[in-house]
């Protein structure tokens, strides 16, 4: 029995040294401890407690702390998550600092952080550029760009942005065609990614020429699906449709051939959409650049 | 940062686009489908009735190639079709329907002595050759394949229009 108060007390005892640092401290200070500790678990439960405390999460040090220990938690323990939330809790904390760190104290740490998140959001939306996982990389790639602004308003990402389209626009393409399940949802979508970079990059030439290309193949498609015994006004009204699509092929293709893309592609594709408006003498003058392109006096 | 450049130009240095659907010359479809189409409105004779149904091509066209393709899938009642191509309107034998192709409407004098006794449609491609023997003339009308008709002479070969092709014609002499 006297040995059992003994415990009881030399627990009580080493409990009150622990907490003693404590007494009078606030949720930050008992998250860094832990935090210094490399607990982070702890150290997420005290800084939780800070951000939700009014008598400190109006400064600017709850959200830095924030930011670090939730990036910490991602770095230990999802950084092959690419949904993490981690992740974007610190993201988001790095906003809060942001829109109160009035005298700038964090800034030039917080942005470290910030780009550190960005360059991992970044990868993970590289990564997931699959046909499965195409809208998981668009997330990410959004969250990228906000991050980025977050870090550096003044940073120019329309580069990257348009890199990042024509990737994506260029695999959802590759794998409509190896699979064979090219629907017209698919295509139009392909097309709207296309556009947005010609939004972003009037100068495009690999935008241009692809946007081309969709509305040359929507008519080649069309017509090479005709049924021999299709009756002629059915195939009247194709032809309009067919025509159409050629017309909005056209403005694309030229530009496509105004910017130099691509010469030889562009070429064999101004000559058919040409063809396909039934303009023999234009197809001709697209046709001898083409051969003049493929004669040996130009290799 | 390096790394992640490295990531997405991989990615972006792969993107090729859509080819040109390079493999169907899209106006010799239509062209074939409004040559089939030309078998179920005009009636030729009971002996033409039997045997295959030829469609014969004088020149080099890339109708030749999509005519055979034709052949596999399609019959005209219950004739085969064949297709046959010749060099030019001296060689020609017994057709149903002869093509003349662009490079060789000067031969259409030649193909009319040719053709003289037998009950073939001709087709052409080159302005003014309905006026000169030809029995449709294939035109373009903004930017869109059309027929010209000359019924007197498809009739001139012992061949019927049905009026409803007439009614589909862009014109009918």
């Amino acid at each position: 029995m006297k040995k059992g108060i003994y415990i009881l007390s030399l627990t009580l005892l080493i409990c009150n040294i622990a907490f003693a640092q404590f007494v009078g401290k606030d949720g930050v200070s008992k998250a860094l401890f832990y935090l210094q500790k490399e607990e982070l678990d702890s150290a997420k439960k005290y800084i939780d407690e800070a951000a939700v405390d009014s008598t400190i999460n109006g400064e600017a040090k709850t959200w830095y702390y924030k930011g670090f220990i939730y990036k910490e938690l991602y770095k230990t323990k999802e950084k092959d998550d690419k949904n993490s939330n981690f992740r974007l809790e610190a993201i988001s904390a790095l906003r809060k600092l942001t829109e109160i760190d009035k005298e700038q104290e964090f800034t030039e740490s917080s942005s470290k952080m910030l780009n550190y998140l960005a360059s991992t959001l970044y990868n993970d939306a590289a990564r997931s550029l699959t046909p499965e996982t195409y809208q998981l990389a668009q997330g990410n790639f959004d969250k990228y760009k906000e991050t980025m602004i977050l870090s550096n308003p003044k940073v120019e990402l329309i580069s990257q942005d348009v890199k990042f389209k024509l990737a994506l626009a260029s695999m959802l393409n590759q794998y409509a065609q190896q699979s064979g399940q090219v629907d017209s949802t698919k295509k139009e979508q392909i097309k709207s990614i296309y556009k947005e970079v010609i939004a972003l990059d009037s100068n495009n030439g690999s935008a241009h020429y692809n946007v081309g290309i969709l509305y040359y193949n929507d008519a080649a498609d069309i017509i090479n699906n005709m049924d021999y015994d299709m009756d002629l006004e059915r195939l009247n009204e194709l032809q309009d449709v067919c025509i159409d699509l050629f017309l909005k092929a056209l403005p694309y293709m030229r530009k496509s051939y105004e910017l130099g893309y691509n010469p030889k592609e562009t070429l064999i594709g101004l000559k058919n959409i040409y063809h396909g408006l039934n303009d023999e003498e234009k197809e001709e003058i697209y046709n001898k650049e083409l051969e003049t392109l493929d004669s040996p006096d130009e290799k | 940062m390096k790394k992640i450049a490295f990531i997405l130009f991989s990615l972006f240095f792969i993107q090729t686009g859509f080819k040109p659907a390079g493999a169907i010359d899209t106006n010799a479809k239509i062209k074939a489908v409004f040559i089939y189409n030309f078998t179920k409105y005009i009636e030729w004779p009971k002996s033409y009735k039997e045997g295959e149904f030829i469609i014969g091509i004088i020149g080099e066209s890339p109708l030749y190639s999509e005519l055979t393709k034709m052949t596999q899938t399609k019959k005209v009642a219950n004739q085969s079709l064949q297709v046959k191509k010749f060099n030019s309107a001296d060689e020609v034998s017994k057709c149903h329907i002869l093509y003349l192709s662009k490079d060789k409407s000067g031969e259409i004098s030649s193909l009319l002595k040719s053709l003289k006794n037998n009950s073939t449609l001709i087709v052409t491609e080159q302005a003014g050759l309905v006026d000169k023997g030809a029995g449709i003339n294939f035109i373009i009308k903004d930017n869109r394949q059309k027929f010209e008709l000359n019924k007197g002479n498809v009739e001139k070969y012992k061949l019927k229009v049905s009026s409803s092709l007439e009614a589909l014609a862009f014109t009918v002499k």
